[in-house]
């Protein structure tokens, strides 16, 4: 251990690049990142489930209006909407005189809007494929036992729902970690913000982007590993038992 | 009036889909302790009929009255529908059904599946529900099964997974929709065995079934279908022993 | 009509940057993707390894990462490999990586890694007895491969190239931000002097809706096409 302390710190004396300076950039750049992942990511699902339930209704005034939300979000880029949002705030005119300012200066709740709708689009659609394919026989023997149609919705049809939905999901996890990168490009220090800065402050594009390369791939991996133990523990019954 | 209540009635019920009539108006009374056989060849209604009891189908016409209370519909533009969905759904919980495909809930164990309905539907503390359904597990033969999984079991066990589940209800009649049919021939006879019990015991019940034999032995009433009219009706020995009509014969007879 | 204050004909140019940009990608990820499926198929272990890094390495970190590792890495990595031709051999060339290209190689890159998993999926479902009979007519090893395998495995491969091609087609809006002239590029910047975001990126989002509706169409008749003799088209999964 202390030979492994002090390679290390051999190894960084020996360079100018990474000093505690910069090491703090990446390091507030993570906490940026996993903030507005972990915020949009969650505010998604909150939108999700209910647009997911409209999607499949009936009434088309309410399954088309969703229909259409989640093919233009899913179908233009996320960089535009990103600009959609934060540009739209930052010259809406006199913004800068009201209250909201406050909030809006910080280009990180623009962001946090534009990400939320994203990932709620898709998840909308993840989980709607979902409750298409609860069992038919399930909801029937659901209604044959007297239950509503919320109690069926909420113990039966979500249940199972988002225990399939769970691979697909944790794709969008890792998708929209990835997508987040965006966020660089509109002032916000994220992970991809810091490695930039450092690249064009020591103009070395090597070290800078193959060491934030690698705290996404181990973000990635731990991403997956999560959702890998979640759908032992949740997908049990779908497995043969033993196995 | 002083009477004890008919667990089940159906009147004259009538069913189309589209322009075809698959129910021409059956009647049916179920009184304590019956246990009734509707038989018949595949498209004869049974199954439809069946379904018409706890409105998983929709009857076009005709009455039905669970426990004395019957069921208010109103119209609509292309036939009608029940005007109160709470009294559909209070009414459905004193019928139980058993499906040919099980149709367990797959995301809960079996002790989960059988209390999932008395602690949701029928609001009984857990911790009864709990209890109430090891006994029934007990008795079904699958207590140590409890926390397996409905695809870690074979069917025939998770048919009876099934009736434990039905019998938790505690209801006024079950419904059995070809129990057997989706079977292997070997695990058949442990289901029997199961409702062989519950009909000795004084259970309601209503079955749709293929097991002749097993009519014969359990069924108060034996009803014949034969493209949605009733044909013949009757105890096991008229109807099973003495049949009427060619048809019933014919269904009869040994297949070879 | 609405008036783009005089960026009509810019975002119109930028509007074919993005198309042959993502259909020249298209091509590199289809060829990479084929020769990443059969390194993962293949029996070498090294090979196999080979393409395992690739995808992991590649579905593992950011597009807009790798991009720009490969555009800012890449010209300084020529520069340093013209310093060390020019000091060993005197041999004195300047190579500017154009940001055109610099997209091209990056996407094709990134979604070669993706239509390689796509491929490697589609080779696995065809049946090995639909090859054997091949080979048992007589065919050789390349005949057998471009009558019999291609055409099978089109079939299972054409819904995830769909998918990697709507993915694609919206990826290259990041190359944008390293300095390429696309659509989105042009609509930021006529943004950021005017202060009409709406303005302008409302109908390059159009455009993006709209090539992807139109692939999303022919997408369904060509699979269509390939699934004859296999009763219903399979359902488009996106």
């Amino acid at each position: 251990m202390d030979q492994l302390n002090a390679w290390f710190t051999q190894l960084l004396a020996g360079n100018a690049i990474f000093t505690a300076n910069t090491l703090g950039f990446y390091w507030n750049g993570l906490v940026t990142t996993v903030q507005l992942v972990f915020l949009c990511l969650l505010l998604g699902i909150v939108l999700a489930v209910p647009l997911a339930i409209g999607r499949g209704s009936k009434r088309p005034w309410i399954k088309w209006p969703i229909y259409a939300y989640t093919y233009v979000f899913r179908g233009t880029p996320l960089l535009i909407q990103l600009y959609l949002v934060y540009y739209g705030v930052v010259f809406f005119n006199g913004i800068q005189d009201t209250i909201f300012w406050e909030v809006f200066k910080d280009a990180f709740y623009p962001a946090l809007i534009a990400f939320t709708l994203n990932t709620a689009a898709y998840t909308t659609e993840i989980f709607r494929g979902a409750i298409k394919n609860t069992a038919k026989g399930e909801i029937e023997a659901a209604r044959a036992y007297g239950m509503s149609k919320g109690l069926m919705m909420r113990r039966i049809i979500l249940p199972s729902a988002f225990r399939r939905a769970l691979p697909a999901y944790g794709n969008e996890v890792i998708f929209m970690l990835h997508a987040s990168a965006v966020a660089s490009v509109v002032t916000i220090m994220d992970l991809t913000g810091a490695a930039y800065y450092v690249y064009a402050r020591f103009y070395a594009p090597f070290p800078a982007f193959i060491f934030v390369a690698l705290i996404y791939l181990c973000l990635t991996f731990s991403i997956m590993f999560v959702f890998r133990q979640m759908e032992k523990r949740l997908l049990a019954h779908l497995r043969p038992r033993g196995a | 009036m002083a009477t004890t209540p008919i667990p089940l009635e159906a009147r004259d019920i009538k069913k189309r889909f589209g322009s075809h009539e698959v129910l021409k108006g059956l009647s049916l009374e179920a009184h304590k302790g019956d246990v009734i056989t509707l038989i018949g060849a595949s498209g004869s209604g049974k199954s439809t009929f069946l379904r018409c009891m706890n409105l998983l189908e929709q009857p076009d016409e005709g009455e039905l009255i669970v426990h004395n209370e019957p069921i208010h519909f109103r119209p609509t533009k292309h036939g009608r529908e029940p005007a109160d969905w709470k009294q559909v759904e209070r009414l459905r919980a004193k019928l139980s059904m058993v499906f040919q495909n099980f149709n367990l809930w797959s995301h809960m164990t079996l002790l989960e599946n059988v209390i999932e309905a008395p602690v949701h539907v029928l609001k009984k503390p857990r911790k009864q529900a709990i209890d109430e359904a090891r006994a029934l597990l007990d008795r079904v033969g699958l207590l140590e099964r409890a926390d397996y999984y409905p695809t870690q079991m074979s069917g025939g066990q998770q048919q009876r997974g099934a009736i434990a589940r039905a019998l938790a209800m505690d209801p006024e009649v079950m419904l059995f929709d070809e129990p057997t049919s989706a079977l292997d021939p070997e695990l058949v006879g442990d289901v029997l065995k199961v409702m062989r019990g519950l009909a000795d015991e004084g259970r309601t019940m209503i079955l749709v079934t293929h097991e002749i034999a097993f009519a014969r032995d359990v069924s108060s009433q034996v009803i014949y279908l034969h493209q949605g009219v009733i044909e013949e009706s009757g105890t096991p020995a008229e109807v099973l022993d003495n049949p009427r009509s060619e048809r019933l014969r014919q269904f009869l007879a040994p297949k070879h | 009509m609405i008036d783009l204050q005089g960026y009509g004909p810019r975002l119109l140019e930028g509007a074919m940057v993005t198309l042959e940009l993502a259909l020249l990608s298209l091509v590199l990820a289809v060829v990479l993707g084929l020769l990443t499926a059969s390194a993962k198929l293949s029996r070498n272990r090294a090979i196999h390894a080979i393409g395992t890094l690739y995808t992991t390495l590649i579905r593992g970190v950011p597009d807009l990462v790798l991009m720009m590792l490969l555009f800012y890495g890449g010209q300084i990595g020529i520069n340093m490999l013209t310093d060390q031709l020019y000091d060993a051999f005197d041999i004195d060339i300047f190579i500017n990586v154009d940001a055109f290209i610099a997209g091209v190689i990056t996407i094709g890159l990134i979604f070669g890694a993706y239509m390689g998993e796509t491929f490697r999926g589609a080779f696995q479902s065809v049946e090995e007895g639909q090859m054997e009979a091949a080979r048992a007519y007589g065919m050789s090893p390349w005949l057998a491969f471009r009558r019999v395998r291609f055409p099978l495995m089109m079939r299972h491969a054409l819904p995830g190239i769909g998918n990697n091609w709507m993915v694609l087609l919206k990826t290259t809006a990041l190359v944008s931000i390293i300095g390429l002239t696309d659509m989105v590029r042009v609509a930021a910047e006529a943004t950021k002097a005017t202060h009409e975001p709406f303005l302008f990126m409302l109908p390059v989002a159009g455009i993006y809706l709209l090539i992807a509706s139109l692939s999303e169409w022919g997408f369904a008749k060509l699979s269509k096409r390939y699934s004859t003799g296999f009763g219903e088209a399979s359902e488009w999964t996106n």
